[in-house]
């Protein structure tokens, strides 16, 4: 998988592209966290998220309750299909703040 | 190496003589071709020494015969061969000590045919051996001094000293070049294994019924196993172990091996294949040498085997607890023309759920010459293996026959046959990490797919078993080494996903999915097994393994079948 960051409109955009399993939470998990230590605020693209497991969910989790304790931006956007079912599966699609768009996650 | 000062109280007479002694053992030492160095050094050594004519013999490797291999002087004898015992180069040798002639008319050995010959007066000889501790090399000869005198005690010392130097670099170049050689030979030994290795059959999936391993005790084999699958939807196989160690054996093995693959496919039946190998190896074959072989053909429809043996270890049948060796056969391929030619006998064996090991005695007699394993001790072996799946549980049988990486004694090779009627659609063994999932997800999607599911419920049990695997990494191995195993039965209309680790059994009531009102991260995946799953539970681990866990899921609805 892979990670691609970039700043836009005073935020950083963090898509996450392919899988995100065990194997590559930790990366995605320590990416969010050191964006979460500088107090920015986040728009996840997880448009092209092809899968994502338990793990990827406990990433995102841990740098939303962050965000919550910093009082920053941190959205989920434009969650693919299969993602969307794992973040359901989980009862955290009512949790999470979601965006349709990367861009109405940036003006939400 | 030129020794530009000399010390003020050695004689001038010495001090030349070390000078050559010191420059000569630099020479020798430099050289990469001693010969062509002794060549050079000839006229040099024999200058400095006041001989008017020299040359050098060395010992022919085969007829022991002392030739002449460089010469200085007014006549040329390169080429001259002196067979055992003639002359005064001889007697140096003999003796391993320098002679010296002052006048050769005193001397009985002093051959006089090769003055004859040449023209060449030799007045006077001096003589010394060149040998290795009890390696004879061969001899310098030194003829006539200039001015009409006679070689002196003083030559002698420094020719002997020359003539030791000489030797020790030739004994030095003949072992550089038998390392040369040897390494070459290695080389091309590691090129016949590689042929060899590509005549074994490809490595089929775990599900496929017959599967094989061969581990050579050396570079090349004298086992070897193959299957060839029939148009006719039978799969043959064979094992074969040819006497004898090495290139003669790793050859006929070769022979055997083309045999087999070429009739498998014409001849009707095992034992017809068997019987026209005998006839063309015992036709053919050096003496001494055979081969014992099992030949079969496997029915996968039916889980029937029909074999032929001709003097191999008795296969075994495992089947369920029962154990049968078969022990039907005929005597090993190309011993004595004819024996096999009212054919050779098959029996059939109805593996009835269970799998045929067919090996060689590498197998049954690896380990010390004490504690041959026998076939029961490879049902032993095999016995907390049996739950793997056909390539790695032979992979684990050989691992034990190998622990600790000693050397085989044998060549060693392992054919399992399974029925494969009621076994999983899929059944593979993973290495307990995270970099295995992504495998273990794509390998469980295209069997539910094979298995007519599709829709959404694919990714939900792939979700639910990745998630299973990860408990399995995380907590029963925590983090360590292991293996898992996955296997999925079923059908379009139900899913049986069974996952089987190595660990330490755990308690099943340890295992329990986290309270969703409360979010944090971690704790997700018992969750969502369950959430997907209809039925998730802990079973009695079989022998040899620490957990099993099984998970059911109803494939219900429309959309998730393929139309």
């Amino acid at each position: 998988m892979k990670i691609e960051s970039r700043e836009r409109d005073g935020a950083v955009v963090v898509a996450l592209v392919g899988e995100v399993d065990l194997q590559h939470s930790p990366t995605v998990r320590k990416h969010l966290m050191d964006l979460m230590f500088e107090r920015r605020p986040v728009v996840v693209d997880m448009g092209s998220v092809e899968y994502i497991d338990s793990s990827g969910i406990a990433s995102l989790v841990e740098a939303y309750q962050a965000a919550r304790k910093n009082g920053t931006r941190f959205v989920l956007a434009a969650v693919s299909q299969p993602a969307m079912r794992v973040l359901q599966l989980a009862r955290l699609d009512k949790v999470f703040a979601l965006a349709d768009t990367v861009e109405a996650g940036l003006s939400a | 190496m030129r020794v530009e000062e000399r010390p003020q109280h050695l004689p001038a007479a010495l001090a030349d003589d070390l000078d050559l002694i010191a420059e000569m053992t630099a020479d020798f030492a430099r050289s990469l071709d001693i010969e062509e160095t002794l060549r050079l050094g000839l006229a040099h050594i024999s200058s400095r020494m006041e001989a008017e004519a020299a040359s050098i013999f060395l010992m022919e490797p085969g007829t022991g015969d002392l030739v002449c291999r460089a010469c200085w002087g007014p006549s040329d004898v390169t080429g001259l061969r002196l067979p055992k015992g003639q002359g005064i180069v001889w007697r140096a040798v003999n003796r391993n000590a320098t002679e010296l002639v002052r006048d050769t008319t005193d001397d009985p050995d002093f051959a006089h045919q090769i003055d004859n010959n040449t023209g060449f007066i030799t007045r006077s000889i001096l003589c010394a051996p060149m040998a290795v501790r009890d390696e004879r090399l061969g001899a310098i000869e030194l003829f006539n001094k200039k001015g009409g005198g006679s070689f002196d005690a003083d030559d002698r010392r420094v020719l002997q000293a020359l003539a030791a130097s000489a030797a020790l670099a030739l004994i030095n170049a003949r072992q550089a070049a038998d390392m040369a050689e040897q390494k070459a030979l290695k080389h091309e030994l590691s090129l016949a294994a590689d042929i060899q290795r590509a005549m074994l059959p490809p490595e089929r999936p775990p599900e496929f019924p017959i599967h094989g391993i061969n581990l050579p005790a050396r570079g090349v084999s004298g086992d070897f196993f193959d299957v060839v699958e029939l148009t006719n939807g039978k799969i043959a196989f064979a094992v074969a172990d040819v006497s004898g160690k090495g290139m003669n054996a790793a050859m006929l093995m070769s022979k055997t091996a083309s045999l087999f693959r070429c009739l498998a496919k014409r001849l009707d039946g095992p034992g017809a294949v068997l019987a026209a190998i005998d006839s063309e190896l015992a036709e053919t074959s050096s003496a001494g040498m055979f081969v014992t072989m099992i030949a079969g053909i496997l029915d996968p429809a039916t889980g029937t085997v029909v074999l032929a043996n001709a003097g191999h270890e008795p296969p075994l049948l495992c089947c369920g607890a029962s154990l049968t060796r078969i022990d039907e056969g005929m005597p090993p391929l190309g011993i004595v023309p004819d024996l096999f030619a009212l054919g050779c006998p098959e029996s059939a064996i109805e593996l009835n759920g269970g799998a045929l090991y067919l090996f060689t005695d590498g197998l049954t007699e690896a380990g010390s010459t004490d504690s041959m394993l026998g076939s029961d001790g490879v049902a032993r072996m095999l016995a907390p293996h049996r739950i793997r799946p056909a390539p790695d549980r032979l992979r684990a049988v050989v691992a034990q026959v190998d622990e600790a990486g000693l050397a085989l004694k044998d060549d060693l090779t392992m054919l399992v046959v399974e029925d494969m009627r009621n076994q999983p659609a899929l059944n593979r063994q993973y290495q307990a990490r995270p970099a295995s999932l992504t495998l273990i997800r794509h390998d469980l999607g295209q069997i539910l797919h094979q298995l007519g599911i599709s829709g959404p419920v694919i990714p939900d049990i792939v979700l639910a078993v990745d998630e299973a695997c990860q408990n399995v990494i995380r907590h029963a191995y925590g983090g360590g080494e292991g293996e898992m195993i996955v296997q999925v039965r079923g059908d379009h209309d139900h899913v049986d996903v069974r996952l089987i680790d190595f660990a330490p059994t755990i308690d099943p009531a340890s295992v329990c999915p986290r309270d969703l009102n409360d979010v944090r991260p971690g704790g997700l995946g018992t969750h969502f097994i369950r959430e997907v799953m209809d039925d998730v539970e802990f079973l009695a681990p079989p022998p040899g393994t620490g957990n099993l866990l099984r998970m059911g899921k109803r494939i219900g609805g429309h959309e998730n079948r393929k139309p």
